[in-house]
């Protein structure tokens, strides 16, 4: 499938041309193998199979749950979940579909599955205050990772927050847009929503974000 | 001309989307003011997305999504095996229970229903005198010169209060015949 959308957000001044198309990529390529190990009986060969699409996928997965859920034990779990889930339903896999957006489509049904069950539970129990709640930022120390330097600035917890007051669904679009760097015509089968709707999100998400970024300065 | 700048949110569209804006893309090629701004707003977006992945980055690291991939291999490998049915751990197959005697259960549920009616008379008799409007004073020693006064509305927490006293104090006493009736289960396995 091609993708009409750049995977980032490039400056219009400096756009490139459109891309040409692109081959089929590796995941629904391996997708294929271990479906046609499956449907054979071949179990063992296809789970042997199968871990490579972990490999290429699981980060990316790891990077949306995160996102939506913004809890890592239930991310962990929401992955785990949706791998498992498509080995087990490998059988139905259909191959004109890309792999990538058959999984996403799972992963974020079970991450939804996951919030109300977490809603479901703190409505029994009490919420711990708003300051234990939010982490505390820990000093700069000078073993950090570029990750950890980045986040600890001022610049990137001002992102974090503005980030966090998307609403969930403008945050989910926005999610799946630019860091799963799919095209909005990849996350509209993944929503399962018109392609215009994702970038009425997706346009209102951004827009947001560079009032509260600017707002801020 | 300051006219012919894109406004903010057509601009933002443009960056979202550039390939359906030919016209916006020419003039942002002929207009250094809105290409700078072109610039800052994919800068700013670039930034978001550079900490939005490095915060996932940082609470999934190597060790974390090693032991996932372990864990989602090991669970693949486990739900291809047949599951070993682990029986149910059944009852003590020589011990007499309530249910395989109907009277003694009749009188065990006749306990119950007395210990409720029981409690129930008791905080009627502290609620209704209540009711009657005006708050009241009752002697709760006709013998004594202090009486007590008796406030007409009661909260939950009060309502709370007087069955825990009736159920440890006095009013527990009064039960007592009611829960002599009540067969022990040591009493009822034994027979």
């Amino acid at each position: 499938m091609s993708r009409t959308t750049p995977r980032r957000m490039q400056s219009p001044a400096t756009a490139a041309a459109p891309a040409p198309a692109a081959p089929l990529h590796r995941d629904s390529e391996v997708a294929a193998e271990v479906k046609a190990l499956f449907v054979s009986g071949k179990r063992d060969a296809a789970r042997e199979r199968f871990a490579e699409l972990v490999t290429l996928l699981q980060r990316r997965a790891a990077r949306i749950a995160y996102q939506y859920l913004r809890d890592v034990h239930d991310a962990d779990e929401a992955v785990q979940d949706a791998f498992v889930k498509v080995f087990t339903h490998i059988a139905t896999y259909r191959e004109a579909l890309p792999f990538e957006v058959w999984f996403t489509r799972i992963l974020v049904n079970r991450c939804l599955d996951l919030q109300k069950a977490r809603s479901r539970r703190l409505r029994w129990t009490v919420s711990p205050s708003p300051s234990a709640q939010a982490p505390t930022p820990e000093p700069a120390a000078p073993q950090q990772t570029p990750e950890e330097r980045l986040l600890s600035s001022e610049r990137g917890r001002r992102i974090m927050a503005a980030v966090e007051q998307l609403p969930e669904r403008q945050r989910l679009v926005f999610t799946l847009c630019q860091i799963a760097e799919q095209s909005t015509n990849e996350v509209s089968q993944t929503l399962g929503v018109s392609e215009a709707t994702v970038r009425v999100h997706l346009f209102r998400a951004v827009r947001k974000l560079r009032g509260l970024l600017a707002r801020e300065r | 001309m300051r006219k012919s700048h894109l406004s903010d949110d057509r601009l933002l569209e443009v960056c979202l989307d550039q390939a359906s804006f030919a016209a916006e893309q020419q003039h942002l090629e002929s207009c250094p003011a809105c290409a700078e701004r072109g610039t800052h707003l994919a800068r700013m977006l670039a930034d978001v997305t550079d900490v939005t992945v490095a915060e996932a980055d940082a609470a999934f690291g190597a060790d974390r999504l090693a032991k996932q991939r372990a864990r989602i291999l090991q669970r693949l490998e486990l739900d291809g095996r047949s599951g070993r049915v682990i029986t149910f751990p059944a009852s003590h197959p020589h011990g007499p229970s309530l249910r395989a005697r109907p009277r003694m259960r009749w009188i065990a549920g006749a306990a119950a229903a007395g210990l409720v009616i029981g409690i129930l008379a008791d905080h009627v008799a502290h609620v209704v005198p209540s009711r009657r409007g005006a708050p009241t004073q009752i002697a709760l020693q006709p013998t004594g010169a202090t009486l007590q006064a008796v406030s007409t509305s009661m909260s939950e927490e009060e309502l709370l209060g007087l069955l825990e006293v009736a159920i440890e104090g006095t009013g527990g006493a009064s039960l007592g015949p009611l829960d002599d009736l009540t067969p022990r289960v040591w009493e009822v396995a034994a027979q």
